[in-house]
Formats: structure tokens, C-alpha cells, sequence
């Protein structure tokens, strides 16, 4: 080639400049292509990046000079394909990979959400005019890089195929990141592209003026069941699940989102932090800072969220961990006994734990300095007592949801085996289910005062011998102020 | 089985049939030679900061497709050395076994002093130094801080934020315990053949045929199998047993070659660069470019 053999006698200087013009060369080559890909992508022709192209059907031809426009062969070969086919397509992660897109090739319709980790907008991708849902990453300036959150919700949702489970369909990014080249900042937004669902059911039951019929209570619970026993199976925790994660479209299909906290995990589970699921879905285990937990933590957030549908009210409502934990033994023999106002919340729903009801609860962290009643008035649920209109088998399901120790509750696969859902009225077909006006496809809306995902820090802990819960806690998040009662049990 | 769960994105025809280091006028010879050292390089890495070999098999793999393709990086313009430590690094991030970007860095600067050597003859754990004793100025910690995270950043752009990987490690065991050749307490010749399959598996992370970006951990483990018990004189189900696994006889003789060849590659370039170090900076590669069109 020219340029190799004047390299022979070039000096450093022509050496410098040649390896400059090809740089150069290459830059334009590459800009050239990405400027054609661009266009394509804005007349809708070329989908990124097809999945055929792994079986090597050459789909479409990235000719590498550029110049010369390529013969769009998979457009002769498959013809314009049907309006709904590149939502498939799109995903196209899951056989190859390419460089993100820019978040430019969405245009922004109105905000959804403020969350804690992220904001979600409605959008419509340019190419396709369809809509979407965009979540933006919010990135901490953090010295360890890509926050491990992010990755992991990302991991985790693009390893997800299911109908229960939102869809995600690439991850884009803007200009930062994707300007110059390769050459990039860290601080650049990163956007998750999701199907857009109209409701999400905390959103929704705010503004329904009756609870879900039971009918519909047992549709809703079985669809999250079986996305619950997917993630179980795909060996993913989810670690966050409550009304307001999980979305409905107006056809009566209800998805998982979020993944913000879940993670893999292991068999025995690795040390995994106590720091997660939003308070009132969270199990008795983490609020008594178990560092190895399972399955059961979502099982537990999945009888909250069950006990929820029946009155449209969060079932647990705690102002801290210690607050929460009593609420859940408040639920047992609540008129028994004086002492139990001053008793933390988990505990009130639920009875106190027992060395035989909960083997072992005693060594977790937290309960250490937890001294609690032996009196035996004071052991039993008085969950049933709440849910007047449950049947049986719906109370029996409840309980075991929200058993205290979680080797008591049932797996995802066993709850969908409950008599519960055989038992008249028979769940509905999520085909009947009434549409509601969608507020997300609308307008920004308001966000009602509950608790937020934990975020990341210093796990609480009960130290030697205390007993003034509240001191301890204060402080920590700015929901859990406000609980400074001092708990004197015995 | 669920499948997808076990799948990884595959490479691209178009990804396959030129590089960013190709357009930057590299020779496919020595671009191949590069991520040859890449992948020792990494591999060095990770025995150092005692990664199990499933993590840095994923780094390897993080680390090979980020080089692939024209859209990709080109060891022209991305350090190997800084793309090697953001690939380790990212991936023990969101592995149960996180390292912080200090251990990391120093594994990476006490590496820089001495060349890589082979795989086959890390040193072992008695002669291992210790990472922690080689550190950097805070000034050189901070300015190499800040091009891991946004090497770490580049790569997430580059892989549309894929980082998961499937390596076929794990998969092989278990596909060897479903044939019921790993009796349980083992033998000396099942011991042998769990190992040398395993080696095979390692050795397939080095191919320059990209072997762990064209087929599917399924496929990879039971080639390193079928060879493995091949050498060992090991018996399997005489019937095509493979296909319970899903693969077919096409593609497991493809793979049966590429193992084999991988082999004989990576103890080829070994010794290839026994005189001189494989050039892995950007300096270093233009030099050896230089070299190389003088000999033409
Ligand atoms: N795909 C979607 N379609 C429609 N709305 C969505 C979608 N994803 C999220 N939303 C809306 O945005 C809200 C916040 O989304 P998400 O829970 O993913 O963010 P977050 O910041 O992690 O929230 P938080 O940490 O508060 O739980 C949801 O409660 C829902 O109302
Ligand atoms: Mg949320």
C-alpha cells in the first residue's frame, strides 16, 4: 500500500501526520456511517440493530466506507414490516450488542414520576411514533463509577422476558456520553426505554373511590404472583415491591417495575444489605437486620401488597423500623392487653414472635436488645379480625403471607396453588377489567406522602440493651422522624 | 432448563468482518496478537485480586467484545491496559465480590512492572505479591481513578450496558454430573476430566476466532466435554448426547477444531513474544506497526 511504503522513509514528524490523516479518515468514515445510520433511523427504514443479523442474514449492510449507499437487502427481503413488529425487534440487546442510541431519537411528551433513584417521562420514539416510557438514571456523583444500582436494575430487567414484568427495550444515552465518538465523560444521563403503561396501582387505588372488587383483587394477585415466581426461578430478588411498582395498562395487565434494588442472588444467599425494600413492605427479618434473606422478603412485600387491594390502604404504615415492627405484632390480641400501644407496629398486626413460631429470630441483629412480652395473650394474629369481608381461605393466604418467620410463608409457586383463587368469585378476566382515565399519559402528578425506597448508607442497628427505639432512628430518613417513644416491654 | 437465562448476545456478522482497530490500519495479525495480551493481562489481574476464574472469565468476555466490530473500541485509541482494568472492575462490581478501584488500580500498576506472562505459569500463591504494597501516589491514584471510570463509562456506552455474561464454567460441571461421569467421592480419572475440561474452557477465552462471542456457553461447554473426555479416554454415552444439550453435531465439530486451535494459538504467541513484550500500549503498537512495515 502507498502510505506503508512511505512510511519507510517518513520521518517522526510525517510519521505523526500520517497516523493524524488516518485517524481522520477513519473519524469521517465512522461519521459518514453514523450520519447514513441516522437517517435511516429517521425515516423508519432501518431498525439499529435486527436479531436476524446474528443467523447472519446479512440484514442490514453497515458498508464500511460508507460512501456508497448499501443495498438495503433486508428491506427486498422481508417488506415493510407489520406497525407493530419493531417493538419486538427493538430489543435488540438480548442476541447482539451496538453502541446506545441517542436519547434525541425520542422526543419527550410529558413527565410521569418523580421517583428517588430516577425521573419517568412518556415519549415517542421518532422513527416509530411509538410510545414509550423513558427512565432517566439519576447518577450520584459517586467515586466508584456506574452506580451498581443502575447496572444491576438494568442487568437484571434486560434479563427479564415476561409478561408480568415491564418491558425493557434499550438503554439510551444523552449527549455527554455520546458525543465525541468514544471519547466521553462519565457524567452523561442514561435512559431506560420501557413500554409505557397507563397506571401504576398506587397512583390508581388513589383515585379509585372503591377497593378492587375481589374478583379483580384476585386477577391483580395472581399476575404479580406469577411475575414474583419468574424472578424466583431466574434466581432475581426484586427487593422493592409495592403498589407503586407495579404498573397496569388499561387492558386489566399489571407488570413489575422497578428494579432499582433487586439483585441475583445465590443458593445459600450471599450477605446481601438489610438497606432494602420501602418500609411498609418490608419483611420483620430485614427490619431485625437479617444480612442473609431470600425469596421470602418479596413474599412478604406481596401479602402487604395483597392486604392493600382489599382496602385500597397500605396495610403497614410505620414511621420507622421500630414503629414498623409493631405494627405487625399490634395485629395480634390487640385488646388483650395495655402494654401493646406502646409496642412497635409490625408486631401489633401479627403477635410477637416465639423461639417456636420463628426459630431463631432471637440471633438476629436487631433482636438482641428486643425484649419483648412472654405474655402468651399476646402470641396469635388478630390479621383475620381486619378483613371482615375475606374469606376463609382468603385469611388463611393472607397469614401466610405475612407469617413472621419467613421459612412459615409460602413460595410464589405454592400461593398459586391456593384454594383462594378456586374459590368463588372466580378471579376475573383481565379482558372485563374496567379502563380508568390515565393520569401518566395525561399530566405530572402528584406524589401522596409515603415512604421511598431506602437508599444507600448506614444500616440501622439496635445496640447493646437499648430500648429508646426512636433515638436511634431519628434522623435516618426524613419519614422516620418523629417516633421518639421510648418502648419498655416486660 | 430455561434457555435465555443461560444465553449471551452473540456477535454480529458485520462485527465480525472488520474492527475499529482494523480501520486504524492494524493487521488482523496484530490485532489478534493484542487482545491475546489483553486477555493474559486480565487474567493476571484477576489471579491477583483472587477473583474467582468465573469473574475474570466474564471480564475477559466484557473485554473482547468491547474491541469488536467497527463501532467498537480500537487499541489505538483505548489503552488494552485501561479497558482491561474497567472491564475487571465493573464486572467484580456487580459480582458478589466488589473491588474497589485502589486494589484494582494497584494490581494494574505492580502488572505495568513486570510483563505479563503466561497464564500457565502465574506464579503461584506463595510467590504472589501482594497487590496492596504497590501503591500509587495519590496525584497518579486520582488522574488513574478517573480514566478507570470513564474507561468503565466508554464500555457501558459501547455494549448498550450488557454486562451480563454467561461463562460456560459452571454449565460443563453440571453437564458432566447429568452424564454421570462425576461419581461422587471422585475418582482420579473424573477429577482429571472436570479439570481439563474446565482448562479447555479457559483456554477457548484466548481464541482468536472469538469463540466465547460466536456460540453460546451450552454449546462451548460441551466442546470442551467432548475433547476433554476425548483425552482422557473417558467414555460418554456412545448415542449423539450432545443434542440433549441443544447442540448439533455441526456445531459442536466446529468448536472441537476452535478449542483445539485456540490451544495451539495461545502457546504459539506465547512464545512468539518470549523475546520482545507484546505491545499493549499505544506507543508500543505503533512502534511494532512501524516494525512491521519495515519488514514488509
Ligand atoms: N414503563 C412505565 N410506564 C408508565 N409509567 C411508569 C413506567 N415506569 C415507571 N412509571 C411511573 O414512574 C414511577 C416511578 O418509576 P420507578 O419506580 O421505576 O422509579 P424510581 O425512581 O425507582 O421510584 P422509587 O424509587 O420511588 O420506587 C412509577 O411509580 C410509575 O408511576
Ligand atoms: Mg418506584
Amino acid at each position: 500500500m502507498a502510505s506503508q511504503s512511505k512510511s519507510r522513509w517518513a520521518d517522526d514528524e510525517g510519521d505523526q501526520a500520517l497516523s493524524a490523516q488516518r485517524k481522520q479518515e477513519k473519524e469521517a468514515k465512522k461519521r459518514a456511517k453514523a450520519e447514513k445510520q441516522r437517517k435511516l433511523e429517521a425515516t423508519g427504514t432501518a431498525a439499529p440493530l435486527q436479531p436476524s443479523q446474528v443467523n447472519g442474514s446479512s440484514a442490514h449492510d453497515i458498508s464500511l466506507n460508507g460512501l456508497t449507499e448499501p443495498p438495503l437487502k433486508r428491506r427486498r427481503l422481508s417488506p415493510s414490516p407489520p406497525p407493530d413488529a419493531p417493538r419486538k425487534l427493538l430489543r435488540f440487546f438480548a442476541s447482539s450488542w451496538g453502541p446506545c442510541r441517542h436519547v434525541d431519537n425520542f422526543e419527550k411528551l410529558n413527565h410521569i414520576e418523580e421517583g428517588s433513584y430516577g425521573w419517568v417521562s412518556r415519549a415517542r420514539e421518532n422513527a416509530t411514533g411509538e410510545i414509550v416510557a423513558l427512565k432517566k438514571l439519576k447518577m450520584e456523583p459517586v467515586n466508584d463509577g456506574f452506580p451498581v444500582t443502575g447496572l444491576r436494575e438494568i442487568q437484571t430487567l434486560m434479563a427479564c422476558r415476561h409478561e408480568g414484568i415491564v418491558g425493557l427495550r434499550e438503554v439510551v444515552m444523552g449527549d455527554a456520553m455520546s458525543d465525541a465518538e468514544l471519547n466521553l465523560t462519565i457524567k452523561a444521563s442514561v435512559f431506560l426505554v420501557m413500554d409505557f403503561l397507563e397506571h401504576d396501582l398506587k397512583t390508581l387505588q388513589e383515585d379509585m373511590q372503591e377497593p378492587f372488587l375481589p374478583s379483580e383483587t384476585k386477577t391483580l394477585l395472581l399476575q404479580l404472583t406469577t411475575a414474583v415466581q419468574y424472578l424466583h426461578d431466574n434466581w432475581i430478588l426484586h427487593r422493592d415491591l409495592k403498589t407503586s411498582n407495579l404498573l397496569m395498562n388499561n387492558r386489566g395487565q399489571m407488570k413489575v417495575a422497578d428494579f432499582g434494588m433487586a439483585r441475583y442472588f445465590g443458593d445459600p444467599p450471599p450477605k446481601m444489605t438489610q438497606l432494602v425494600v420501602t418500609l411498609w413492605y418490608r419483611g420483620p427479618e430485614l427490619l431485625l437486620g437479617a444480612e442473609k434473606y431470600g425469596r421470602e422478603v418479596d413474599i412478604w412485600s406481596v401479602g402487604c401488597i395483597f392486604g392493600e387491594l382489599l382496602t385500597k390502604e397500605p396495610l403497614l404504615q410505620g414511621k420507622n423500623e421500630v414503629d414498623q415492627l409493631s405494627k405487625v405484632l399490634q395485629l395480634q390480641k390487640m385488646h388483650s392487653c395495655s402494654l401493646i400501644r406502646i409496642v412497635p407496629k409490625i408486631f401489633e398486626l401479627l403477635g410477637l414472635p416465639t423461639e417456636a413460631s420463628w426459630p431463631g429470630y432471637k440471633r438476629l441483629p436487631n433482636a438482641r436488645s428486643l425484649r419483648l412480652p412472654s405474655d402468651p395473650r399476646m402470641h396469635g394474629s388478630v390479621l383475620g379480625g381486619k378483613f371482615p369481608y375475606l374469606t376463609t381461605a382468603g385469611s388463611s393466604l393472607l397469614t401466610s403471607l405475612l407469617a413472621l418467620n419467613p421459612a412459615s410463608r409460602p413460595t410464589a409457586s405454592e400461593i398459586l396453588a391456593h384454594p383462594y383463587f378456586k374459590e368463588d368469585p372466580k378471579p376475573k378476566s383481565t379482558a372485563m377489567f374496567p379502563t380508568f382515565p390515565s393520569k401518566a399519559g395525561q399530566e405530572k402528578r402528584r406524589r401522596a406522602a409515603s415512604p421511598s425506597a431506602p437508599k444507600r448508607g448506614e444500616a440501622p442497628k439496635i445496640g447493646e440493651g437499648a430500648i429508646d427505639f426512636g433515638g436511634i432512628f431519628a434522623g435516618r430518613e426524613e419519614e422516620e422522624k418523629g417516633a421518639g417513644f421510648a418502648l419498655k416491654l416486660i | 432448563m430455561d434457555l435465555t437465562s443461560l444465553s449471551n448476545p452473540l456477535v454480529t456478522l458485520d462485527q465480525l468482518s472488520s474492527s475499529s482497530s482494523q480501520l486504524d490500519g492494524l493487521s488482523t495479525e496484530l490485532e489478534n496478537s493484542i487482545r491475546f495480551g489483553g486477555v493474559q493481562l486480565t487474567e493476571a489481574a484477576g489471579v491477583l485480586l483472587r477473583l474467582p476464574q468465573e469473574v475474570i472469565a466474564q471480564a475477559v468476555v466484557i473485554f473482547t467484545r468491547f474491541y469488536t466490530g467497527p463501532e467498537g473500541g480500537s487499541f489505538l485509541i483505548n489503552p488494552v491496559k485501561d479497558v482491561s482494568a474497567a472491564s475487571l472492575y465493573m464486572i467484580a462490581k456487580i459480582s458478589a465480590i466488589p473491588q474497589t478501584p485502589r486494589s484494582v488500580l494497584n494490581v494494574y500498576a505492580y502488572l505495568s512492572l513486570t510483563a505479563p506472562k503466561s497464564r500457565m505459569d502465574a506464579p503461584s500463591d506463595r510467590q504472589r505479591p501482594d497487590p496492596e504494597s504497590h501503591y500509587l501516589t495519590t496525584g497518579a491514584y486520582l488522574a488513574a481513578r478517573t480514566t478507570l471510570l470513564q474507561t468503565e463509562a466508554m464500555i457501558l456506552r459501547a455494549l448498550s450496558f450488557i454486562t451480563k455474561v454467561v461463562v460456560p464454567h459452571h454449565l460443563a460441571l453440571t453437564f458432566l454430573q447429568t452424564l454421570g461421569v462425576l461419581p461422587s467421592p471422585p475418582t482420579s480419572k473424573s477429577r482429571a476430566l472436570a479439570g481439563r475440561t474446565i482448562s479447555h474452557l479457559n483456554t477457548g477465552l484466548f481464541s482468536p476466532q472469538l469463540l466465547y462471542l460466536t456460540h453460546q456457553p451450552t454449546a462451548l461447554a460441551v466442546a470442551a466435554i467432548y475433547v476433554a473426555a476425548k483425552e482422557i479416554g473417558v467414555n460418554l454415552p456412545c448415542s449423539e448426547w450432545w443434542e440433549v444439550f441443544d447442540v448439533d453435531r455441526e456445531e459442536l465439530g466446529f468448536l472441537v477444531v476452535g478449542l483445539g486451535s485456540s490451544r495451539l494459538w495461545a502457546e504459539q504467541e506465547s512464545r512468539k513474544w518470549v523475546e520482545g513484550k507484546c505491545p499493549l500500549t499505544v506507543e508500543e503498537i505503533m512502534l511494532e506497526m512501524e516494525r512491521g512495515r519495515e519488514v514488509q
